[in-house]
């Protein structure tokens, strides 16, 4: 197994080639690009223009779903071997599943694996993508994707770099019922985009000035994290911060960690540099702020009236209003399509703007505006029947979520136009579906009753999960997760989508900053200089 | 109905199908209910521990080995209900 070639050497040696690698790859991209149009036409619903149905060359069934040849237009079922047929048969080696972008090599006899592919295929569908974007601003493009070269500086500096692996897993140690510190912060370092801007040191703890501040606990943590040490980490030092900084979650009681999530990204917040309270770009909001919209109709008049609402998650009612239990659907799609549903308001809860009169008949719906690229579900599984926390019960009942959920039928231009005939010419295109795609991270579970329970946790990498009980930290695999009864739901944004390139305001303010100290430096050393020599002159 | 005509009008509703992009709304609906029945997951989780045992690893023997396994078996009635609806409604509007 040792001699075993990791790719498939097939391929490797065409890519080798110039001429035959270069016509391989635009083939491969252009066949992944057409699919990605094809599903924006899906989508669009043009009536009067017809979607491409190729047939296979073999059978002539029409294709939905073609395998692609790589050295010639053959296209073709997988079914009944028609593709695989084809290849042996001219010789030719290599098909592509349109869908995927699976490649299957006619000598290995297998689909094969390739890190080249892997980039030709996300270059070609994020292209494909960004030019039908959605929701753009006037004059202002989309960044389009482009996969990142070093530059001669670059190449230099990591030249004398020793590469660590951006995979990493350590134990938490409980430092008197702190689960619920432990469950967030291992969120917190499998969320791929706090990691990256951590592991970045777009905030070193060594250099801030500021006093008790999260950011720089976070990224102690991340320090901790990555280090070679293997034996469990104890977060003293983040839950002192905490403390400080919110002391209603102070004290060797057990917290709840929802509330401790949401004052811990408050914390990060507002020790982030250049943080505003207005449209802030700091990490915590670029990566869980979203917009939610709430409209008000009178169903007399028919006026709709329209707020928006920052988020950084999303909490989800498992009672309805009545108190009523769980409906027969307990899943996370069923949740939303709650969280989403009109709601009868009483009259004393509204009165039309347009119509003038109060006590009419008005309803309310929720759904999101915006969303971010990182989805934070909450289940409220603890409800409190007075301020009496020790009155409270929880809610049991598991709901079933998903690996990969698709966020568009909870948005604001699909639940507007629900009930409409969404074929129509004027329903509003929602933009690729890569858009609206998310895949589960990880799960924050409790278990027992509210003040004597225990948090644990499911986080994955890449493709593998794991289970993390405080300092005990096992590999697991999805169904272990999925069965498990979630209290919180970790979502991240499959494709990213960039706004257009502008450097932050406080990033030239230091720029400037650094040169102003530059030139007092120069004008420090040289009146210096100029004491030296005086000093000399004297002497003589 | 002879075997070759029902063939041939099957190629033909498939052909319109997919020209109109109903077959892939469709096969939208299909996959949504799937994912959120745990059908999907399901799936995924038993290929990946079925390739994680196999030696050598290989699609054609992973897919003998889920298609028992994963296909019929296991997809649950609502959904196959729900989705033959969808499919029906698309077929009558095709012969109106």
């Amino acid at each position: 197994m040792a001699n075993e070639p990791l790719f498939c050497p097939h391929l490797v040696s065409v890519l080798a080639d110039k001429t035959l690698g270069d016509v391989i790859t635009k083939k491969y991209k252009s066949v992944v690009a057409w699919n990605a149009y094809r599903s924006l036409q899906v989508n669009r619903q043009n009536k009067r223009r017809k979607i491409a149905a190729p047939t296979c060359g073999t059978c002539d069934t029409p294709l939905s779903r073609p395998m692609a040849c790589l050295q010639c237009p053959y296209a073709g079922c997988w079914q009944g071997g028609h593709s695989v047929q084809h290849l042996t048969q001219h010789g030719h080696s290599f098909c592509a599943d349109t869908k995927t972008g699976y490649l299957f090599c006619s000598e290995c006899d297998d689909f094969i694996y390739d890190p080249k592919l892997d980039s030709m295929h996300l270059e070609a569908i994020v292209s494909a993508d960004a030019k039908q974007a959605k929701f753009l601003l006037p004059k202002k493009p989309r960044e389009y994707y482009k996969p990142w070269v070093p530059n001669s500086q670059e190449a230099t500096v990591l030249e004398g770099a020793e590469a660590i692996s951006c995979q990493r897993r350590r134990g938490l140690l409980n430092l008197g019922q702190t689960c619920f510190l432990n469950v967030v912060l291992q969120c917190f370092v499998h969320n791929p985009l706090l990691r990256n801007f951590f592991l970045s040191d777009k905030h070193n703890h060594r250099q801030c000035k500021l006093e008790n501040c999260t950011s720089c606990e976070m990224d102690k943590l991340f320090s901790e994290i990555y280090s070679e040490d293997p034996k469990p980490y104890g977060p003293i030092t983040f839950l002192v911060a905490t403390w400080k900084a919110s002391p209603e979650l102070s004290g060797h009681a057990q917290q709840d960690a929802h509330e401790f999530f949401i004052s811990a990204l408050n914390q990060i917040h507002l020790t982030s540099r250049g943080s505003t309270n207005v449209s802030c770009n700091c990490i915590i909001h670029s990566t869980f702020a979203g917009q939610l919209q709430s409209d008000v109709k009178c169903e007399r008049c028919g006026n709709v009236t329209s707020t928006v609402d920052p988020m950084l998650d999303i909490s989800l009612e498992l009672r309805g209003k009545g108190g009523e239990a769980v409906p027969v659907e307990n899943t996370l799609g069923a949740c939303l399509r709650r969280f989403t549903q009109p709601e009868k308001l009483s009259p004393k809860e509204y009165s039309c703007g347009k119509c003038g009169k109060a006590a009419h008949e008005a309803s309310k719906r929720l759904s999101i505006r915006k969303l971010p690229p990182v989805l934070s579900f909450q289940f409220k599984r603890f409800e409190h029947k007075t301020n009496n926390k020790s009155a409270a019960r929880k809610i049991d009942t598991p709901i079933r979520f998903p690996a990969s959920i698709n966020m568009a039928p909870y948005t604001s231009l699909t639940v507007k136009d629900s009930g409409k005939d969404l074929s129509s010419p004027t329903h509003p295109y929602p933009g690729p579906e890569s858009m609206y795609e998310y895949d589960l991270f990880g799960v924050i579970n409790h278990e027992g009753q509210i003040d004597t329970g225990h948090y644990t946790n499911f986080a994955r990498f890449q493709d593998e999960w794991y289970r993390f009980d405080d300092d005990k930290v096992t590999p697991a695999n999805l169904n272990a997760c999925l069965s498990s009864a979630a209290y919180m739901c970790f979502y991240v944004k499959r494709h990213l989508d960039y706004k257009p390139n502008s450097t932050p305001s406080y990033v030239l303010t230091r720029e400037n900053e650094a040169l102003r100290e530059k030139e007092m430096e120069k004008e420090k050393e040289a009146a210096r200089m100029k004491e030296v020599e005086d000093d000399l002159l004297s002497m003589v | 109905m002879p075997p070759a005509d029902v063939n041939a009008l099957y190629l033909q509703l498939r052909k319109r199908l997919i020209e109109s992009g109903e077959w892939e709304q469709i096969r939208a609906v299909m996959f949504a209910k799937l994912n959120e029945s745990g059908w999907c997951d399901d799936v995924r989780h038993k290929s990946k521990e079925a390739a994680r045992g196999m030696e050598p690893l290989a699609f054609d023997r992973l897919l003998a080995d889920i298609t028992p396994r994963a296909a019929s078996t296991s997809i649950p009635l609502a959904v196959k209900r729900e989705v033959s609806t969808v499919i029906r409604q698309h077929l009558e509007k095709q012969f109106e």
